[in-house]
């Protein structure tokens, strides 16, 4: 297990700190609107945003100036990242006395859709994404940045039938809440930090669902305390949205209809 | 010859073949899929091929590099076709005959999946090309094994992306893990067993200490050595 430490008092950047606007295009240009507290950080720290997208090796690095001298990216070019599910890094970077160390970061910033044709907006907990998935029909994958519902492509309407249709939906996301929530609690986040990773997502998620609204476990903890925890989250999960009814209810119109 | 990229029909029956090729090892390549319009294209940019062989990764990489130059990188770099296309015209190459038998891995080692996460590393051309694109000058650790296998250093550095993003990882992987008297990677760095400053277990774990309290993207090979500690210092040696 990775103990995620802040050795050096790196401060959490507030996300509402930090506006993004992509514009898609050829090439895809984006604008940022970043503001810092006052005296929150040196005047000569180094301002930085980092584009990169989902599955892509390549990061793209924007210099933004310093913060007393901070260049706000207007419409300026995504030269090198060409994926979809574009997310970038604000990074404030001590340049005076330690050279790379981290002295602010925002992680996982979504920019905001700016067009219908927009590829890089802002997405749910659980993006479904098309893949080549051979004889599986769906698989959960998990990257560094995001946890996808896969469907197989080769099955056109699935995407939208995995949310849409009441008994698929009911035999699926039962089972995905289960092992999203599981993999997150292994990540080891504080469900409370300011941030959009997956992991810290999917368990504010859970708590939110959690009849007592108590704090997931930690990785930490014995099987039992994680399962009973999982449990009572994937059992509130059925009965707000009551799918077993809304199950029979489906198959009722099918069969119904067959007649 | 010049270079064809498959379409859907080529790729399913290169597929095929593979599975074929699996049930009889025996089965000869079926060179006139390489050249049938109905499964391939020409290449956007013609790009001429000739019959090599390859004695190491190495071999692979200098020669794709050189004849595939005039194709961009952003094309390389999602071209099913042309790869998939590469590992049949190569096939003596990536799955040697042995005394006629052919011992046929895994769909992903032949057939490019580049929206794969868990596969695009694992086409044993494009790897080839894709260290060296990488990295040109940091990247013999990647290119001393057969080019028909994918080994222990290549898939355990492709895998995470986190380390591929850092720019100069390529270099502190070869200043750690480099053997100079042997020609390739340091025994151990890959096993089952925890070991010191080793590359499977204790690298990424540094590397995701590290990354939450330094901005490793702008960081030197030395610097991002020295913060590594000493556990990686003694294998620098």
């Amino acid at each position: 297990m990775i103990k995620r430490v802040n050795f050096t008092g790196r401060r959490r950047i507030p996300r509402s700190k930090v506006e993004l606007q992509l514009f898609d295009g050829s090439p895809r240009r984006f604008s940022a609107n970043i503001q810092f507290e006052v005296n929150a950080f040196p005047g000569d720290a180094e301002v930085v945003l980092e584009a990169t997208s989902a599955g892509s090796t390549i990061v793209e690095r924007i210099p933004c100036g310093t913060i007393d001298d901070l260049l706000q990216p207007n419409l300026r070019e995504l030269r090198h990242v060409d994926g979809e599910n574009v997310f970038f890094t604000l990074k404030v970077i001590d340049r005076h006395e330690q050279i790379g160390r981290l002295l602010g970061v925002a992680e996982q910033l979504r920019p905001e859709r700016s067009g219908e044709a927009s590829t890089g907006g802002r997405r749910g907990i659980l993006p479904i994404e098309p893949a080549e998935l051979g004889q599986e029909v769906w698989r959960l994958e998990f990257t560094d940045h995001d946890v996808l519902l896969q469907v197989n492509a080769k099955l056109i309407e699935l995407k939208d039938r995995v949310r849409s249709d009441a008994m698929l939906y009911a035999i699926i996301y039962p089972d995905v809440i289960r092992r999203v929530i599981r993999a997150a609690i292994f990540e080891n986040v504080d469900v409370e930090e300011d941030s959009e990773r997956w992991s810290v997502l999917w368990l504010r998620f859970g708590k939110d669902l959690h009849p007592l609204h108590s704090n997931p476990p930690s990785a930490g903890d014995t099987s039992e305390l994680i399962d009973e925890w999982i449990d009572e989250v994937a059992v509130a999960f059925c009965n707000q949205h009551r799918l077993f009814d809304e199950y029979q209810k489906s198959l009722a119109l099918q069969v119904g209809g067959e007649q | 010859m010049i270079a064809r990229q498959f379409n859907a029909a080529g790729i399913a029956a290169f597929r095929a073949f593979l599975a074929e090729c699996r049930t009889d090892p025996t089965r000869t390549v079926p060179q006139t899929l390489l050249v049938d319009p109905a499964f391939s294209d020409p290449t956007a940019t013609p790009v001429e091929v000739n019959p090599q062989e390859f004695k190491a990764r190495q071999a692979a990489a200098d020669y794709l590099h050189r004849v595939l130059a005039p194709l961009p990188d952003t094309d390389l770099l999602i071209n099913a076709g042309l790869w998939t296309w590469l590992s049949l015209y190569y096939f003596d190459q990536v799955c040697p005959s042995n005394m006629g038998i052919r011992e046929v891995t895994n769909d992903y080692s032949y057939v490019f999946e580049p929206k794969n996460q868990r596969h695009f590393y694992r086409h044993l051309l494009f790897i080839a090309w894709r260290v060296k694109n990488i990295s040109p000058s940091h990247c013999r650790l990647f290119l001393s094994p057969p080019v028909s296998v994918l080994d222990g250093v290549t898939t355990e550095v492709m895998k995470r992306l986190y380390l591929t993003r850092i720019p100069c990882i390529f270099e502190v992987l070869d200043r750690l893990y480099w053997d100079s008297s042997r020609a390739r990677a340091r025994p151990g760095i890959v096993g089952s067993k925890v070991k010191a400053g080793d590359l499977v277990h204790r690298l990424p774990i540094r590397i995701r200490q590290l990354e939450v309290t330094y901005d490793l993207n702008s960081l030197s090979a030395q610097q991002l050595i020295s913060l590594l500690g000493a556990e990686f210092q003694t294998e620098t040696g």
